[in-house]
């Protein structure tokens, strides 16, 4: 296992302390902007492309177990769901993994209760297919194809089957909004989606959809830890071109290094 | 636990099997009696507590220093051992629920005869079939076991699952042809780009060079330095620019769930 050297601990301190700063900030009701990001916009109008021409829609968390992609994915999922709820659209939910398809189940119920149409809430629509990868994707694209899917929204870490999901909703003419943080399959999803969020997007969904100020100011806080990291590589690069630092001062070379 | 009480070493493996499962019934069933007699105002506060606690087990670890000459600190088997064994033994529950949820749906379908309800009758009899031959397999040693197991997971597992891989191949021409299309400075950039990287990859691209020298200036317009300079150079830089952005959000969602600030965007009721 990977541990922290003294350097990283200082580092990691500090933006663990800007992000908390900021959520507590935004906390006790001080005002924060964030910008208007397309892709998260798009999320509504598939939701009410699938209402008009009355077809499903489906949603893949990705194929990881639970962990903080897929958690992301989750908290977007409850906001679809509460959408599609209040307009009577189906929402089917494929997973890869039997914990997360416990969680996407009550989610999804509690977001049907919550916008007061329990009785829409259908079981059989949040669906455990396989834990292996391409049984997976086999399976999403039957649901896909079968269904006749209005709108496809991808959202949580995907890997090699990433394209296959993105290529059939493309071919079944769904609407397709996909965001992951899986830098390798970003440009599938580009090439195939209409909307794709990339990057630290993904993280600033649940803030930007919800508005809650605990989120927004974790959005706001992981921008001035960005700002952080801008100026150490700013700095790390400033120290390793100068041969006269290097030369004097080779310990702060050793800042940046792993060891 | 339990079960090296209840089975003595030696034992016949259905009888572990049996022992396990009871196990998880027993153990399983008296945890969520517990969680059900706590009242619900303190559950949350429960939750929390386990939560922080777990998250505080890797967070000590990663930061404690590591002893000279050593693969870890005090924590480290802990953490790699233990909790993982506990965190696969939660999995193992679901694990369970998610198998009622396929056979459920696919039940209905059967009973119903929906459109497809032969795709749903492949699904038991596969299942089935996969599950008591690995029982079978596990249990006995006539090698007929073990070769009917291997025989229909190299068939029915392994072969579709390299299918499905090899169409990506197809997939990826045409998602290519969408993306190299000429509509922006951009796209054309990129095709630009993707169109030296590809020539570089290839033999022909080195021979379309090999006139230019191997060293000094000129040997950086070799094909298969252009395609290294732009993997290397501008491709990395705004790979490691996405990364960064990535990684902050993890840690910031990291923060949130593990000091339970995240709980509203999961579910609207109280636990």
């Amino acid at each position: 296992m990977e541990h922290a050297n003294i350097p990283i601990a200082v580092l990691e301190a500090v933006l663990v302390f800007l992000i908390l700063y900021k959520i507590f900030s935004a906390r006790r009701g001080r005002q924060l902007y964030i910008r208007r990001i397309p892709g998260l916009n798009a999320i509504d109008e598939a939701i009410g492309r699938a209402t008009e021409m009355g077809r499903p829609i489906m949603f893949s968390p990705g194929i990881r177990p639970l962990d903080l992609p897929t958690l992301q994915a989750l908290s977007i999922l409850r906001h679809v769901t509460k959408i599609a709820a209040k307009y009577g659209t189906r929402v089917i939910v494929p997973t890869c993994d039997s914990v997360v398809y416990t969680i996407a189940e009550e989610i999804s119920k509690d977001a049907y209760n919550s916008e007061g149409r329990p009785e829409q809430f259908n079981p059989d629509d949040i669906r455990y297919l396989s834990d292996d990868q391409f049984a997976y994707a086999s399976g999403c694209v039957g649901i896909l194809t079968r269904e006749k899917v209005a709108s496809s929204l991808m959202f949580g870490a995907f890997f090699a089957e990433a394209l296959i999901l993105a290529e059939t909703g493309h071919n079944v003419g769904a609407m397709q909004v996909a965001g992951t943080p899986s830098t390798t399959q970003i440009p599938f999803f580009i090439t195939s989606c209409d909307y794709t969020i990339i990057g630290d997007e993904f993280y600033a969904a649940s803030a930007y959809l919800s508005r809650e100020p605990t989120l927004l100011g974790s959005l706001v806080g992981q921008d001035y830890a960005k700002a952080v990291l801008i100026i150490v590589v700013l700095l790390g690069i400033v120290i390793a071109s100068i041969p006269w630092l290097n030369h004097h001062y080779p310990s702060l070379l050793t800042l940046f290094s792993k060891t | 636990m339990f079960t090296q009480w209840l089975v003595k070493p030696g034992a016949p493996q259905y009888l572990w099997v049996l022992a396990v499962l009871g196990d998880f019934l027993i153990l399983g069933g008296a945890l969520f009696f517990l969680l059900r007699m706590v009242p619900s105002r303190f559950r949350k506060t429960l939750v929390a507590i386990v939560t922080f606690g777990a998250g505080l087990i890797y967070s000590v670890e990663f930061f404690v220093p590591v002893p000279a000459g050593k693969d870890g600190n005090f924590l480290t088997n802990f953490a790699q051992k233990t909790v993982t064994d506990v965190v696969l033994v939660l999995s193992t529950f679901a694990l369970g629920l998610g198998i009622y949820s396929l056979l459920r749906f696919h039940g209905r379908n059967l009973t119903r005869m929906r459109p497809g309800w032969h795709n749903s009758l492949a699904l038991y009899v596969a299942f089935f079939a996969m599950l008591l031959t690995g029982f079978w397999s596990m249990m006995s040693k006539a090698p007929a076991a073990a070769n009917t197991f291997d025989v229909l997971f190299r068939g029915t597992v392994a072969a579709p699952g390299a299918t499905m891989f090899s169409i990506i191949a197809f997939y990826i021409v045409s998602a290519a042809y969408r993306a190299f299309r000429i509509r922006s400075a951009e796209a054309t950039l990129m095709l630009a780009a993707a169109f030296v990287v590809m020539l570089g990859s290839v033999p022909i691209g080195e021979y379309l060079t090999s006139g230019l020298p191997v060293t000094g200036f000129w040997s950086n317009f070799r094909m298969e330095n252009v395609n290294l300079w732009i993997l290397k150079e501008p491709n990395m830089a705004a790979w490691r620019g996405i990364s960064f952005g990535v990684e902050i959000g993890a840690l910031a969602m990291a923060l949130r769930t593990w000091l339970s600030l995240e709980r509203g965007s999961f579910f609207e009721r109280e636990l």
